[in-house]
């Protein structure tokens, strides 16, 4: 007779998590609940969406919405090209490779999981109401959502970063902020110029929804259109975006390339 | 002293990058109008509409309204999350390029990318007629997006994986299925399971938004607040969604912290 091995017993943790899970996902699902009969009913409807939406116009999506689409690109490079700016001292001050004082640590670090916390249309909403409605808002929106995510990135990049270098600046006599100037910002730039292009394409994609509340770009088009159902408007703005999209996402792609 | 300068062709390219970068973001400002007293007044603006959101609406009124609609959002992401794993896991094998039989991957991939593509509001908005006003469009749009992404990246975990199980269960006489149960899925699960976790995450944030086109959740609520000038009332709805966001990240971070990293022993 073989000794086979035991099979570790799974954990607690594993016991109870796993129901919880499922149960979890039953109550949501009940929680949201689907009614079969009304979806039959409903889907007599799905004429009106599949029609229009298989019969793009396009002749009137390109003559109205190409001067939307550039606004949806000019708030994007605005957005990401200040919202990464200002994340970059800020995420010096939120690692604790870089800043000593643990206090003002904690506080960056929290502000920007704070501003992380808020959605980007929440954003959009909040400055439409405070600066006006139109792109400015919309920049302003984009600006947090990305200061956010390179704030987060990139302080943990800086956490991880090769402390030989600042040790060697401060041996020279460098002051800290000297060591982090001449030596942990070296280290980090090319990993900030591909976060940077990664974030402009993810402010490209947020940008086009940003104007169903009112925050300018090619979005505002599809708010009017979407109301009075006229899918057959939508569609070839939809597809536009995507073009725009894949297009710039191969110019981002082929930067990356060259500068990594 | 000679400090060797850089090569000339990688300084014309960094040049030419910088200015690229300045030009182009004069070129959105002058665009967009964005005028310098816009920049000087915005802060003091800003500061005008937090103030008026203060004192919060703590009235029993709000919270009945509130709380039912942020949880809302909860059921409509984790839901949407659910959606997204079941049919994704079996998916991303066949887009993986190690374990598919034939080409299948390449068209599975680009059916993928091509989910993608697409933001959940725009999902939201094409499935409301047929869906109706309420939170499972919001299910759909949120779960049909996330086919998209956990497919692609369930796939790419897959095609990381070791292949010397793989080879020791062919070995031993086990067929293709034993090779994907035993020899597959307990390498990936772990990677897997952690970025659904993620993906709940994310959700969490698309599903509180999908509410402006009416698909359930707390951003319909946050929009009329707000365009009702009911500002502490908004307060309290972003109060609430931050708590909500901000707990289950917490919570969903630790847990794939604890999947990916395994028990910290105590030294």
């Amino acid at each position: 007779m073989i000794n086979y091995p035991k099979k570790p017993s799974p954990s607690l943790l594993v016991l109870i998590g796993i129901p919880a899970g499922i149960l979890f996902s039953v109550f949501s699902f009940l929680q949201i609940g689907f009614n079969f009969q009304d979806f039959k009913n409903n889907l007599s409807n799905r004429y009106l969406v599949t029609d229009p939406l298989f019969n793009p116009k396009w002749a009137w999506a390109w003559e109205n919405s190409s001067d939307a689409l550039v606004e949806t690109i000019q708030i994007a490079i605005l957005a990401s090209i200040i919202g990464c700016a200002v994340a970059l001292p800020l995420s010096f001050y939120a690692s604790r490779a870089t800043n000593l004082n643990k206090y003002s640590y904690f506080v960056y670090k929290s502000f920007l999981n704070l501003v992380r916390t808020i959605p980007d249309l929440f954003w959009a909403m909040i400055f439409t109401v405070a600066v006006g409605i139109g792109p400015f808002a919309g920049v302003l929106a984009l600006l947090m959502f990305s200061l956010a995510i390179m704030g987060k990135l990139l302080s943990e990049t800086i956490d991880s970063i090769d402390p030989g270098p600042m040790e060697a600046a401060k041996a020279t006599g460098a002051s800290h902020n000297q060591s982090v100037f001449t030596s942990a910002l070296p280290q980090v730039l090319p990993n900030f110029t591909a976060y940077f292009l990664y974030i402009f394409e993810l402010c490209i994609r947020a940008s086009v929804i940003l104007g169903l509340v009112g925050a300018g770009g090619v979005g505002r088009i599809i708010e009017t259109q979407r109301i009075f159902l006229r899918f057959d408007r939508i569609s070839p703005i939809i597809v536009l975006i995507l073009v725009v999209v894949i297009l710039i996402e191969q110019f981002s792609v082929w930067l990356r390339r060259k500068i990594l | 002293m000679n400090i060797p300068k850089q090569p000339l062709n990688q300084r014309i390219f960094k040049y030419s990058l910088t200015s690229l970068i300045v030009v182009s973001a004069i070129w959105s400002a002058s665009g967009l109008e964005i005028t310098l007293d816009r920049i000087l007044n915005a802060p003091a603006q800003i500061a005008t509409l937090v103030g008026a959101m203060f004192p919060l609406d703590l009235s029993s009124e709000a919270f009945d309204r509130i709380i039912p609609k942020v949880f809302e959002s909860l059921f409509i992401a984790w839901a949407g999350t659910v959606i997204g794993a079941i049919f994704s896991f079996p998916i991303s094998f066949l887009a993986a390029n190690n374990i598919t039989i034939g080409s299948v991957n390449r068209v599975i991939k680009q059916i993928l990318n091509g989910i993608r593509a697409f933001p959940e509001l725009i999902l939201a908005f094409v499935f409301l007629p047929i869906t109706g006003l309420g939170p499972l469009t919001g299910t759909l749009a949120v779960g049909i997006h996330s086919i998209g992404t956990l497919g692609k990246l369930s796939s790419e975990v897959i095609e990381g994986i070791d292949e010397g199980p793989l080879e020791s269960i062919k070995a031993s006489g086990g067929s293709k299925i034993n090779e994907l149960t035993f020899g597959v899925i307990p390498q990936v699960m772990p990677t897997i399971t952690s970025y659904w976790l993620y993906r709940f995450e994310i959700n969490l944030r698309a599903s509180a938004v999908l509410g402006v086109v009416g698909a359930g959740g707390v951003g319909q609520e946050l929009i009329n607040q707000l365009r009702f000038r009911d500002f502490p009332r908004a307060g309290t709805v972003l109060i609430c969604t931050i708590v909500l966001v901000l707990t289950a990240d917490t919570i969903s971070a630790a847990i794939r912290n604890r999947i990916i990293k395994g028990k910290t022993v105590k030294s």
